[in-house]
């Protein structure tokens, strides 16, 4: 355990190097923010709800939501481990004495670290910027429920990137695919629009999959609503890992017999 | 040098770009596929918001569907033609590699626009145009000759208009060198302005957007032509800013070639 979390301390140190990339991808969460500032803005003239939401509780439910996605690092860690496959430099992780998932895991855990107290910053300056009549929950017992999924989830976007990145050992070039999946995700993960506008029976079928939890519930429980899913949503959300933890040890064994070392 | 000429070396370009494309086929209908899942995806956001609404900033479900087929025209005929080439002018700067094209008997910008035609993008063009011919089919407009005419008319000014913004924020490097955060923030800008027409923004998110960085007016414009609901100073100022943005971006990558240093980094 203690050489994954000086792995993690080595990677949130490192993104000091990086203070003006990092500054910009907290700044940019603004064009979220902005578009439904907008969009919800112009819907809003007309009416004082959507689908059980106000304004400002949409507003919320963006700003929380936005929040939550920008601590997911790990489509860049998997976009990293195709990359270190096809160039062949993949083979200095094999010979770490660690599980490469965990390591990698790690890794993201130190970018997200990093993270979290800009973006924490970025929300409050969006709160104030756009002058937001913010909404959150005050009962501990959802907020520690939407934690627990927040973490749940993060580890489940990991466990899919990793899963992504290691098709790579097979194909090579993954980007297309990694490209098209986070324009499925942002959708599917209520980044977009919160889920509750979709058809009843699709968002049924949705709960049945990871997606709704990772960022969605999370969010939709701090603003104070569907406080009831969120013991369902824990459980689904924990099988779900257990699952891609299974497919990816099982893939990972398989496919890095084809993994040659040599790279393109 | 005259037109046939041009078209020759644009025909030499594909083919050799043809030629390096047929090595990683995987990739070959790449573009396709993403921005095609991605306006996918904008279709799919507001079929849902329109169930909620009847009208978002006076644009019903069926305009904002051409808003999108529009964008999605536009961005899949930039991405076929010259957005794979113009894209590589930071690194060509960084690298040092602009030496090879300022050095050929051809226009520095022209070579470098056209030598990465991706003839994979070409299937989203005819998607955008079915998603366009569907909203207009539930459209209460009359399509005349004219109408179809100026609306393409001006596409094609939009085209220009996209061109001239992706090679302003490339030339940028020739000062900076190191201008990544640039193409960040236009990728940020374009992202936000194809998901909503730009007549929503307000103050000065929509001075931004349709005056200092007009992405804002590129879908917006011929969506509103069509639907019969541009005025003429609305038609007019698109004109201007098109004409006005060619003009600095022809002058400013001028400049930035007397500024370019020819040493990699």
């Amino acid at each position: 355990m203690r050489k994954y979390i000086e792995t993690a301390k080595v990677l949130f140190k490192a993104q000091l190097v990086y203070h003006f990339d990092i500054l910009l991808t907290v700044v940019f969460t603004i064009s979220k923010i902005l578009l439904a500032h907008v969009l919800w803005g112009a819907i809003f003239e007309n009416q004082d709800t959507v689908s059980g939401f106000t304004y400002p509780s949409m507003l919320s439910y963006y700003i929380i939501s936005s929040f939550i996605t920008q601590l997911d690092q790990s489509a860049g860690t998997g976009g990293q481990i195709a990359a270190e496959i096809r160039s062949g430099r993949f083979s200095k992780y094999i010979v770490k004495p660690m599980s490469i998932f965990w390591y990698f895991t790690a890794q993201t855990a130190g970018v997200s670290a990093f993270l979290l107290s800009f973006n924490l910053l970025a929300a409050l300056a969006w709160i104030f910027i756009f002058r937001v009549d913010f909404t959150i929950t005050v009962d501990i017992a959802v907020i520690l429920s939407a934690l627990i999924l927040i973490l749940l989830g993060l580890l489940f976007m990991m466990q899919m990137n990793y899963y992504i990145g290691i098709l790579a050992f097979k194909f090579l070039d993954t980007s297309v695919f990694s490209m098209i999946k986070d324009n499925v995700v942002r959708f599917v993960t209520g980044s977009l629009i919160p889920l509750a506008l979709l058809p009843a029976g699709i968002v049924e079928i949705m709960r049945l999959f990871p997606f709704y939890y990772v960022s969605y519930l999370p969010s939709m429980l701090l603003i104070g609503k569907n406080e009831s899913e969120a013991l369902a949503g824990i459980i689904i959300l924990a099988c779900w890992n257990a699952a891609f933890g299974i497919l990816n040890a099982a893939t990972y064994k398989n496919l890095k017999m084809k993994y040659d070392g040599v790279g393109i | 040098m005259n037109i046939y000429k041009h078209l020759k070396i644009i025909w030499m370009l594909l083919k050799m770009k043809l030629a390096r494309t047929m090595a990683f086929r995987f990739t070959f209908f790449g573009a396709f596929f993403v921005d095609g899942s991605m306006f996918l995806i904008q279709i799919l956001m507001f079929n849902a918001i329109y169930s909620q609404t009847g009208s978002i900033g006076g644009w019903d479900k069926q305009q904002m569907l051409l808003f999108i087929g529009t964008f999605s025209l536009i961005n899949a005929v930039n991405m076929a033609i010259y957005f794979f080439g113009v894209i590589t002018i930071p690194w060509k700067i960084k690298s040092g590699d602009l030496d090879l094209y300022i050095t050929k008997p051809v226009n520095t910008l022209f070579h470098i626009s056209f030598e990465n035609i991706d003839i994979g993008s070409v299937p989203l063009i005819f998607a955008s145009l079915g998603i366009i011919a569907y909203a207009v089919s539930g459209m209460n407009v009359q399509i005349t000759f004219w109408r179809v005419s100026g609306y393409f008319l001006l596409v094609g000014m939009m085209l220009i208009l996209y061109y001239d913004m992706e090679v302003i924020m490339r030339t940028i490097p020739f000062f900076v060198i190191q201008a990544s955060s640039i193409e960040r923030f236009e990728g940020e800008a374009v992202t936000l302005c194809m998901k909503i027409p730009g007549t929503l923004f307000k103050g000065a998110f929509k001075v931004l957007f349709y005056l200092v960085l007009p992405y804002g007016i590129m879908a917006t414009v011929p969506a509103q032509f069509f639907a019969g609901t541009l005025t003429p100073a609305g038609f007019l100022y698109s004109m201007c800013i098109v004409a006005a943005f060619t003009a600095f971006t022809l002058a400013f990558w001028k400049l930035g070639l007397k500024h370019y240093k020819s040493a990699s980094s």
